[in-house]
């Protein structure tokens, strides 16, 4: 199989470049994840993050072939050679496949990711009902890859600036949570130019998401959110 | 402006978007249903009260949008505050005097 690497070594290298290879591949390499740790294996200078091995983790995500995905789900046989690896486009690269994530994550944190609850706490626990539950599907199961971010181009033009699909979505994953006690206050923070309305519904974010779930849905929800609360 | 910042803007622009298109259509059934050549048609619909004021109504809309669209696309391409400012007093300039001069036409006074 040929494979075209981007490669950047900030310490040697003045510009990127591509780089190729031919990798022979064994019956056992069904993913793309198993064809990058045969070519470590020839050329122990190339870099890659990977972790779990089953789109669990998010830590692979990388342009492959022009769209962002997991590599370790990404089966080989729906590869077309030369097969094009770059990083996530629109993040700073630290090295070869390796991007920087501080803005994507601190992005994540501005929305507070987690339940803000100032009611006394309850003997037990805060229960939902299975409805209340049953909206938190296709929200929870983000695992902040960033693949969405970095395909939208709106966070392409403000990364500074605008949180982001993956970052709103987690948003509104506590905004409808039926245990959280901030809507007002998440929905006031999202209420900006920037922060939410840099979207423009391109649906880059939901076309490439590797877990098959709708950031720009979830956008629309709070878009919405907002129209029924501030009437 | 915080009027035309977030939530504000975002719903102003598809209220304008609405409003355009339903002037547009009231424009085109009364210039359909008007006799005359095409310039008596459109004199007739710009002498007329209703007519000035779905004139208005249509450029005002047209403003609105207009404003919050570009300065959409100001906000995501130019990020240089000395650009950008002096770009979007130009465009609400531009668009402020289209106002001006729909307005000045319409009531008489070109």
């Amino acid at each position: 199989m040929r494979v075209s690497i981007y490669r950047f070594d900030p310490d040697v290298d003045q510009r990127p470049r591509m780089q190729d290879y031919d990798v022979e591949l064994r019956h056992t390499d069904r993913m793309l994840l198993d064809v990058l740790l045969r070519l470590k294996e020839i050329d122990d200078s190339l870099s890659f993050r990977r972790s779990c091995r089953e789109g669990v983790c998010g830590s692979d995500a990388m342009n492959i072939n022009g769209r962002n995905g997991l590599a370790c789900i990404h089966p080989v046989s729906e590869l077309k050679e030369p097969v094009v690896l770059r990083p996530l486009p629109g993040f700073p690269v630290v090295r070869d496949l390796v991007v920087d994530m501080t803005q994507f994550f601190s992005h994540y944190h501005s929305i507070r990711p987690y339940v803000v609850d100032d009611r006394p706490m309850p003997e037990r626990e805060r229960l939902q009902s299975p409805e209340e539950r049953e909206r938190l599907n296709g929200l929870y199961e983000c695992i902040l890859c960033a693949c969405c971010s970095s395909f939208c181009p709106s966070y392409w033009w403000n990364p500074d600036k605008f949180i982001g699909p993956a970052g709103l979505l987690q948003a509104w994953r506590f905004i409808t949570d039926s245990r959280d006690t901030a809507r007002s206050e998440r929905l006031a923070f999202l209420d900006d130019v920037y922060r939410l309305y840099r979207c423009r519904t391109i649906m880059n974010c939901t076309e490439v998401c590797p877990k098959g779930l709708s950031p720009s849905h979830a956008i629309e929800q709070i878009r919405t959110a907002l129209v029924k609360d501030s009437s | 402006m915080r009027v035309f910042s977030g939530q504000r803007a975002w719903l102003l622009q598809r209220f304008s978007a609405i409003a355009i298109l339903v002037l547009l259509v009231l424009g085109i059934v009364r210039l359909a249903m008007s006799d005359g050549t095409a310039y008596e048609r459109w004199h007739a619909i710009a002498t007329s009260t209703h007519g000035v004021v779905l004139i208005l109504a249509f450029f005002l809309s047209m403003g609105l949008h207009g404003w919050i669209g570009v300065r959409d696309v100001v906000l995501d391409y130019v990020h240089a505050p000395s650009l950008r400012l002096p770009l979007l007093a130009v465009i609400a300039f531009i668009l402020v005097a289209v106002q001006i001069r729909v307005a000045m036409i319409l009531l008489g006074q070109p």
